[in-house]
């Protein structure tokens, strides 16, 4: 199953994500690819203004995992400074996946073998300057109603594969 | 030092009255003190201080099992502010603990903020209220209470007061693993950074990065070669200090594991430390004379904070990044331009050659009207510039885009500092962190605030980058406040400064 959404601009992607936090269970896996300003972080900004997130999301790239209290706890992870999937059991990867909040993940097409095997995956691709194409694939039952219901509420299309 | 700390006695009395009746609204009488050195045997401790052979201040304490009471405290108004009512506690606070006491209360008027800041000088915290607790004017009390406390800790406190002690300060918040021994928090007697050369070359392998398991390897050894530095062993140490947050949770719990392990095994009082307020320490360390009130910017991979320090110990964030954190943005360009990552130093490097104002790139939140910071336009700015002259078969002057894009991050830092060194009228500056070492941003501050007769601090090259000498420095002035981390202590990723 292939789904697209697009975007005019970055407060446009905000409210995707905070879209798509509507729909979020605990336990969710999201994992979000696409090049270094493609506006994951914009996304994950507006996931946690949807689940009433009070402090301000800034990128975990320093950090690799930044954890914000919210409706459901965000786990904001960025996979990007790591160079071996052995540093994952460093940060307690699989641990925090089953920690009870939702985790989104950047950069988390470096380790595929490491993902869950139910999670969403988002590929977020620069069209111009201000246009964002996203394109939203599912690998498990879970994770396939979680696209639909998203992409159903908050698409202004759907293209199936 | 002003006068002398001895137990009292009844012959005290008459000074002791006076100094009361005019300290407080509703004073203790003549009787109650009788009372109170009648039961001296009983938990009760009562001390003064004598100048010249005049009583000038005096308090007293009442142990209950392992809890001590302030009962009374008051120095002389002409003997205010001399650290007088400072020595009287920490005399009190010694004899509670040889009485059996692990943690100290008292009451305190909100309104008292003299009072409150002595209190909290020595480590009591605001702990909750006691409501209409003074029938007098119908105030709540404040209660406060001190951490756990043991003979080692207020001996250490006494120490350092005295600018004697010895800290042994451990830093593992990220990538690496540091420790130091330091005097006086001031006298550096060894800096031992674990992915430094010499170091690496001795121990072999040991790389410290992202992992946990890289920091345990690293620490024991890191510690030791502090030690072997200074000259010095555990039995000659008074306190240790840890970086306790903000950071990475799998790296910070290795240095406060170790610290606590290090701490119950030696008796050593532990006290924590803000990674960010050791970076602004590591200024004080370069430029000792350097006072609040100041502003600090603080400039690192993982943090861009600009904040007001009214006086040491007390910190307000006026803004941060919104996004990405100053050296972050570094790194990632400097990935784009294919100059590997981390890559910030190249990019520096490469703009000494290039045209600052070759490429106009967006000042982010330049007249946003506040503090905060937003780095993360500015990168896909870049992204665009690089993909649009890529598409019209331009070559692209690296040089150039490295020039323009520090100009634009440093214009934008720049002018919110010395908006906000203005606005809370400050006589000093200082910068910290990672992001410190760029040349052209320790310049252009500089400039700035000498041009406008502000004192402009920053640390040596050592200093700016992940060390734990900026731990002791600012593990110094946490043991001199109190500051004690108990066993039960954590890890905090997201640890405030303030």
């Amino acid at each position: 199953m292939g789904l697209t959404l697009h975007t005019s601009n970055e407060r446009e992607t905000e409210l995707l994500g905070r879209c798509l936090s509507g729909f979020l269970e605990p336990g969710d896996v999201v994992v979000l690819s696409g090049d270094l300003g493609a506006g994951k972080t914009h996304f994950v900004k507006g996931v946690a203004e949807g689940l009433g997130v009070p402090e301000s999301v800034t990128s975990p790239t320093f950090n690799i995992l930044l954890v914000h209290p919210g409706r459901l706890t965000l786990y904001h992870l960025d996979l990007y400074r790591l160079e071996r999937a052995e540093q994952l059991e460093d940060i307690d990867f699989w641990g925090t996946l089953e920690a009870g909040g939702v985790s989104f993940i950047e950069w988390g097409d470096r380790f595929p073998e490491a993902l869950p095997d139910d999670h969403l995956d988002i590929v977020i691709d620069r069209e111009d300057v201000e246009r964002r194409r996203f394109d939203v694939a599912a690998s498990g039952e879970r994770s396939a109603g979680l696209a639909v219901d998203w992409v159903r509420t908050c698409g202004q299309q759907e293209v199936p594969e | 030092m002003t006068g002398s700390v001895r137990d009292m006695t009844l012959l005290d009395l008459d000074s002791v009255m006076s100094i009361e009746r005019a300290s407080f609204l509703s004073p203790w009488s003549e009787g109650q003190f009788r009372d109170e050195l009648a039961r001296l045997g009983e938990g009760r401790c009562w001390m003064v201080v004598e100048e010249d052979g005049r009583v000038i201040g005096f308090g007293g304490i009442a142990v209950f099992g392992d809890e001590a009471h302030v009962m009374d405290l008051a120095v002389e108004s002409a003997y205010r502010g001399m650290g007088i009512g400072r020595r009287l506690l920490l005399s009190l606070m010694r004899s509670a603990v040889e009485g059996g006491a692990s943690r100290m209360t008292l009451e305190a008027r909100p309104a008292n903020m003299a009072a409150r800041a002595l209190y909290a000088s020595v480590g009591f915290v605001e702990a909750g209220t006691r409501p209409g607790y003074y029938t007098d004017t119908g105030e709540d009390a404040l209660i406060m209470w001190t951490p756990g406390l043991s003979v080692e800790a207020v001996e250490a406190m006494v120490t350092a007061d005295r600018g004697d002690d010895l800290v042994l300060a451990i830093e593992t918040s990220c990538d690496e693993t540091a420790a130091a021994v330091m005097r006086g928090g001031r006298e550096l007697l060894s800096s031992v950074v674990a992915s430094q050369v010499d170091f690496h070359a001795r121990f072999g392998g040991v790389v410290p990065e992202i992992a946990s398991r890289k920091h345990t390897e690293a620490i024991v050894a890191a510690v030791d070669e502090a030690l072997a530095e200074a000259g010095v062993g555990f039995k000659d140490l008074t306190a240790l200090a840890v970086t306790h947050g903000p950071g990475l949770i799998g790296a910070l719990v290795v240095g406060v594991a170790y610290a606590k392990g290090l701490s119950l095994a030696t008796g050593l009082p532990l006290v924590g430390v803000n990674h960010l307020e050791g970076h602004i320490f590591a200024n004080k360390l370069a430029d000792p004379a350097l006072e609040p009130p100041l502003i600090a910017l603080v400039v690192s991979g993982g943090h861009t904070a600009l904040v007001h320090v009214p006086e040491w110990g007390v910190y307000h964030t006026l803004g941060e990044t919104l996004d990405d954190a100053a050296g972050e943005a570094f790194d990632k360009v400097a990935k784009l331009l294919g100059l590997g990552y981390p890559g910030g130093p190249a990019i520096s490097r490469l703009a000494l050659e290039g045209d600052p104002n070759a490429i106009a790139f967006p000042r982010a939140m330049l007249r946003s009207g506040n503090y905060n910071f937003s780095l993360s336009g500015l990168k896909t700015a870049v992204i665009t510039y690089v993909e649009a002259e890529k598409r019209a078969g331009r070559e692209i002057a690296i040089p150039d885009l490295a020039a323009s894009f520090q100009a634009a991050v440093i214009d934008v830092q720049v002018a919110k500092a010395v908006r906000a060194a203005e606005e809370y009228g400050v006589e000093a500056f200082c910068l910290a962190g990672g992001v410190a070492a760029n040349a052209a941003l320790r310049e252009g501050l500089r400039v700035a605030m000498t041009e406008r007769g502000i004192r402009f601090s920053v640390p040596t090259y050592d200093l700016c980058t992940d060390n734990a000498a900026m731990i002791a420095a600012a593990g110094h002035f946490r043991l001199q406040r109190g500051a004690f981390l108990g066993l039960d202590a954590e890890a905090v990723a997201n640890l405030a400064l303030g």
